[in-house]
């Protein structure tokens, strides 16, 4: 049979596509299993006339593909057998192909049921309730797997989702408690109540003791009555009883409201659970705080945080014949100073640059390595030792390049090294006598340096997940801070101490992840003003893609992560310039100097403690445009990274090369900007 | 209307020259991927001249190079498919219209994912997962349904997996495995590996120059062992570094490219047996043979030339420098009359596509394009 197939096929001319005279049947066609039911699919071709059809073989598969994260229903097609993994509904198509070698294919809609829920347990995240109380109740619901949903009062999104999977009621035992439609749950009255709440016909129940709210007076007290846009001002509520005793240990929501000055715009602000306020729009806010049925207000004013300043471009090294990509400043051996930078998607190029008068940026010598793209740049702290990644090379081996910069006007090549590098180094770090170059956007590599003629790899990390992803390291105090994609950031101990790591052994020791996954760069940031220690992780996302004709789309921001409890990371903050994307930055002296790609230059005031959106918060000091009419492609700021150095932020744009600019203790001349403006 | 006969005899011969002339006058269209460039190529050729119709850019991030390696066409000429070698860490496959250019469709593949073709039997795309620059491990084949581009499945072969080929009955998929030197058979029905073949010379090992009279077998310590923990995948690393395969348009053989052994080796189907071990110069890396089953050609990557061979008695006819350095692909037309050359270039030289005339055996034209010019496909000949 199979070899009458075979002669049939190679006989036939063969068209490929759906036939309009024949269907398949199955019985996957409305199919409802079980999580973890294994199902032999039986179908048939049908000819319009009701004729079997002709079908040498059928193939079946999910639609979500074999992507590690499709495997919600997967193929044993040896036997002809599919399992069931994951609730939900699934598109899986059979594809036959006959004897003429035409092809016809079907999607048929096969439900995977929810597993059945074993149990549900009821809590309560405050056990006080008081009268005119919301009450925060966390569900805990365990199905016939074993698995447990835990949704908590503020998750109402994942609750959301999984209640409209759900058959899902809440009911009360008496009136002393109100459940709305969205299954909010309003202590009205003292005394003993309970709640019943059923998912799939199995209830859990919770008694509820309500009491009469022992608070008769709430003070609200703040370290401040007025403050500045972004400034956060902390809010503390005493309570009293009748008695005027201060009760200890009680819950209170705070909340607010506002009105901006301005009032063409809206006041908006932050409140957490530990009456932390910050006010974005300058503006008149009302703080208030409830226990139960008393509340107590207390009224803010927040002023311009009154930050700008002028930014003015001091110089400019023109790359106009390829683009730019990244560079680094430094003091050379002779004590002046002095910058590299690199080149994409070009001639493996790498250019050296006397930067000493950064009015006067100078091209002094420049090399050129078997490469199409040197991504990125760096030099030892000592200003000796420069080294450069390669990609594109024409044998395909990549690896990097280390180069004597002692002389900056006449550097030379000291070695290449590319074991294990042959994927291509995207990005690269050098720490006193280590280089850390990444490996095919993998891993990294440590790579011991003390004799540059001959680098030798000492040590290595990577996350060790499937489908691991890695952009970029930066290392500081010993610690190797590895910007991982949907990994987010790794602090990985290369000879701090902290957990025993050194570049032979790194260890890691924290972790914070994002759920857009866009993690692409990461800087290490202990605030001058509050002592707090952030990693500031940076997104890279281009929403549509490639545009060779114009002006790239850039996307995603800057997440402020407060790490200074290293085991409860949490992220405090974001700085978004709406429709800019982030690329990389600097941060010195409680000053942010961030690269937003088309959104230029942005120099941020991040003094104080960081609290939510830091953009709308007019923590903006000034920006500045990096295109130029004789770019490579001209006016189009591309601004790709930037460096506090001596006083001056320098930076590289990927059409216009190096650049030199100043913040000036000036606030920008307005004069002309808006004749009817104070 | 005028009558043929009374034309004068001048005038027929330019009536009958110039409509000769439109007869015969074909456009050539084919595809070409720059892998450092981001850019895909759509070039005409028109018997005599090369030239470049549209560049088309590639990819997701303007600012990382993505790596376009692997382009095909699929039967009815109306979609072209482009894998991106470089994702985080996945790359991907994408599908593209013919009649516009643009990305209709895309998925993400494995590791490297490089050289692919359709089956016009089962509509499936079969990709090689390169893995170019991973661990030596074993690799895969990812089989994607082009219609609703859908990753089918991974079919495990072997390290560095490159070359992939479907035979003309569109029912099997070749492959070669670089590092493990293994020539791979995969059912495109069934979707697992048939049959496999390794390509290593084990004649060559000379065993006679092992010295055992040295070897003290009485203190080695076997029962320390463990066998089961012994990776012998892992093990193997191929003279022959296999880097493509083709099967025969008529016959039941194939040809695989050799380069690190420098040869071209014959693989008899029916027998599954290397039938022939072909000289070649430093560096074959990919293979083509003419639809009509007469010329074989391959890039010499190493030495700068593509070799052409009489496939029927396997002799060497010409060898041609290429334009630039590093030839990579081969496309043929389907009238087998030129050969269309991939060649990378070096830095930041451009890509050249180099059109071969297998009638004269010579070079006839070239063409720049974007950097690394590698991945190739011939599209359509029409009037």
């Amino acid at each position: 049979m199979k070899n009458k197939l075979i002669i049939l096929l190679s006989l036939s001319f063969i068209t490929i596509g759906f036939s309009q005279d024949r269907t398949i049947i199955s019985d996957l066609e409305n199919l409802t299993l079980d999580v973890g039911q294994v199902f032999k699919p039986n179908s048939k071709v049908i000819n319009f006339d009701g004729s079997q059809g002709d079908c040498e073989r059928l193939i079946y598969y999910n639609k979500k593909g074999v992507f590690s994260s499709a495997k919600s229903i997967i193929f044993d097609r040896s036997k002809g057998t599919l399992k069931a993994n994951d609730p939900g509904t699934h598109e899986i198509v059979a594809v036959c192909i006959n004897s003429g070698g035409k092809r016809l294919t079907k999607t048929f809609y096969v439900n995977v049921n929810y597993p059945k829920v074993k149990e549900v347990k009821l809590s309560l995240s405050d056990d006080n309730i008081f009268v005119g109380n919301y009450i925060p109740l966390v569900y805990e619901i365990t199905d016939e797997l074993n698995t447990k949903r835990i949704i908590d009062y503020w998750s109402y999104d994942v609750a959301s989702k999984y209640f409209s999977e759900v058959e899902v009621s809440l009911t009360s035992s008496n009136d002393k408690i109100q459940i709305d439609k969205s299954n909010n749950i309003l202590a009205l009255e003292e005394g003993s109540s309970s709640v019943v709440a059923t998912f799939d016909g199995i209830s859990g129940m919770i008694d509820l003791k309500i009491k009469k709210n022992p608070v008769a007076k709430l003070i609200l007290k703040s370290d401040a009555d007025k403050s500045r846009s972004g400034d956060v001002i902390n809010f503390d509520a005493i309570a009293y009883n009748k008695k005027g005793e201060e009760i200890d240990d009680i819950n209170v929501d705070f909340s607010f409201t506002g009105k901006s000055f301005d009032k063409s715009n809206s006041a908006s602000g932050l409140i957490l659970e530990d009456g932390r306020f910050v006010g974005d729009v300058p503006g008149k806010y009302i703080i208030s705080a409830k226990v139960g049925n008393v509340t107590t207000s207390k009224i803010v004013n927040i002023f311009p945080r009154n930050v700008k300043r002028e930014i003015k471009k001091v110089g400019t090294g023109l790359v106009n014949d390829k683009h730019t990509s990244d560079f680094w400043v430094f003091e050379g051996d002779d004590g002046r100073d002095y910058a590299v930078t690199g080149t994409w998607g070009a001639d493996g190029k790498a250019y050296f640059w006397d930067v000493t008068n950064p009015g006067n940026l100078k091209k002094i010598d420049s090399v050129q390595v078997d490469a199409r793209t040197v991504n990125d740049v760096k030099v030892s702290q000592n200003g000796k030792i420069c080294v450069i990644s390669r990609e594109g090379a024409s044998n395909r081996k990549n690896g990097m390049i280390l180069i004597d910069v002692t002389n900056p006007r006449d550097v030379k090549i000291i070695s290449e090294y590319t074991k294990n590098l042959t994927g291509g180094v995207h990005n690269v770090f050098i720490d006193n006598n280590h280089v850390y170059a990444l490996s095919n956007g993998e891993r990294y590599y440590i790579i011991n340096i003390d004799d540059p003629y001959n680098p030798k790899e000492v040590g290595m990390f990577e996350v060790g997940k499937e489908g691991q992803s890695i952009h970029d390291v930066w290392i500081e105090d010993g610690i190797a801070y590895s910007s991982n994609w949907r990994d987010g950031v790794y602090l990985v101990d290369v000879g701090n101490g902290i957990v025993g790591g050194s570049p032979s052994n790194p260890v890691a020791f924290g972790n914070y992840s994002y759920a857009t996954g866009a993690h692409h760069a990461t800087f290490p940031y202990k605030s001058s003003s509050t002592g707090k220690f952030y990693t500031v992780l940076g997104d890279e996302i281009f929403p549509n893609g490639v545009n060779p004709n114009g002006t790239n789309e850039t996307a995603g921001f800057l997440h402020f992560v407060d790490f200074t409890d290293l085991n409860n990371p949490v992220e405090v903050a974001r700085y978004e310039l709406p429709t800019h994307g982030s690329h990389n930055y600097w941060i010195e002296d409680d000053i942010l100097y961030v690269a937003m790609y088309t959104g230029g230059i942005r120099i941020v005031d991040i003094s104080g403690d960081l609290l939510g959106d830091l953009y709308k918060q007019g923590r903006e000091i000034g920006y500045l445009l990096t295109g130029s009419p004789d770019g490579y492609i001209p006016n189009d700021t591309m601004v790709w990274g930037t460096q506090l150095y001596k006083g001056h932020v320098f930076y590289s744009d990927f059409n216009t090369g190096l650049g030199a600019a100043k913040v000036s203790q000036e606030k920008p001349d307005n004069s002309k900007t808006n004749q009817y403006l104070d | 209307m005028l009558a043929f006969s009374k034309i004068s005899y001048p005038y027929k011969f330019l009536l009958i020259f110039l409509v000769s002339n439109i007869i015969n006058s074909q456009n050539y269209y084919l595809y070409v991927a720059s892998e450092s460039d981001d850019t895909v190529s759509l070039l005409k050729f028109d018997g005599k001249y090369i030239e470049e119709k549209e560049r088309i850019s590639v990819g997701i991030y303007p600012t990382e190079i993505e790596g376009p390696h692997g382009i095909t066409i699929d039967p009815n000429g109306k979609y072209w498919y482009l894998t991106l070698a470089h994702g985080n860490p996945y790359g991907k496959l994408l599908k593209y219209s013919t009649q516009t250019n643009e990305v209709i469709d895309e998925t993400t593949l494995g590791l490297f994912p490089a050289s692919m073709q359709i089956s016009k039997v089962t509509g499936f795309l079969y990709c090689v997962n390169f893995n170019l620059h991973g661990n030596m491990k074993p690799s895969t084949v990812s089989v994607v349904d082009a219609e609703t581009m859908t990753e089918i499945t991974q079919i495990k072969t072997g390290s560095m997996p490159h070359g992939s080929r479907v035979s003309n009955d569109g029912l099997k998929q070749y492959s070669v495995a670089m590092m493990s030197g293994e020539l791979f058979e995969i059912d495109a029905l069934s979707l697992n590996v048939s049959r496999k073949l390794s390509l290593d010379n084990h004649s060559k090992m000379d065993h006679s120059k092992m010295d055992h009279s040295k070897m003290d077998h009485s203190k080695m310590d076997h029962s320390k062992m463990d066998h089961d923990k012994i990776n012998i995948s892992k093990m193997v690393h191929s003279e022959i570094k296999p880097t493509w395969v083709i099967p025969h348009p008529k016959e039941n053989f194939l040809y695989i490219a050799g380069n690190g052994s420098d040869e071209i080796i014959e693989v008899d189907i029916d027998k599954w047996k290397i039938s022939k071990r072909i000289k070649a110069e430093k560096g074959p890396y990919n293979v083509e043979i003419s639809p009509d089953g007469k010329y074989m050609l391959a890039t010499l990557k190493s030495s700068g030339y593509t070799a052409i061979w009489n496939l029927k008695n396997g002799s060497l006819i010409n060898k041609i420098k290429n334009s630039t350095s590093v030839p990579h692909g081969i496309a043929i037309s389907a009238d087998s009359k030129f050969a269309f050359v991939s060649v990378e270039g070096i830095g930041g030289e451009p890509g050249i596509v180099d059109v071969i005339d297998l009638n004269k055996k010579t070079l006839v034209d070239n063409v720049k394009i974007g950097k690394q010019a590698g991945g190739i496909a011939f599209w359509k000949k029409e009037p």
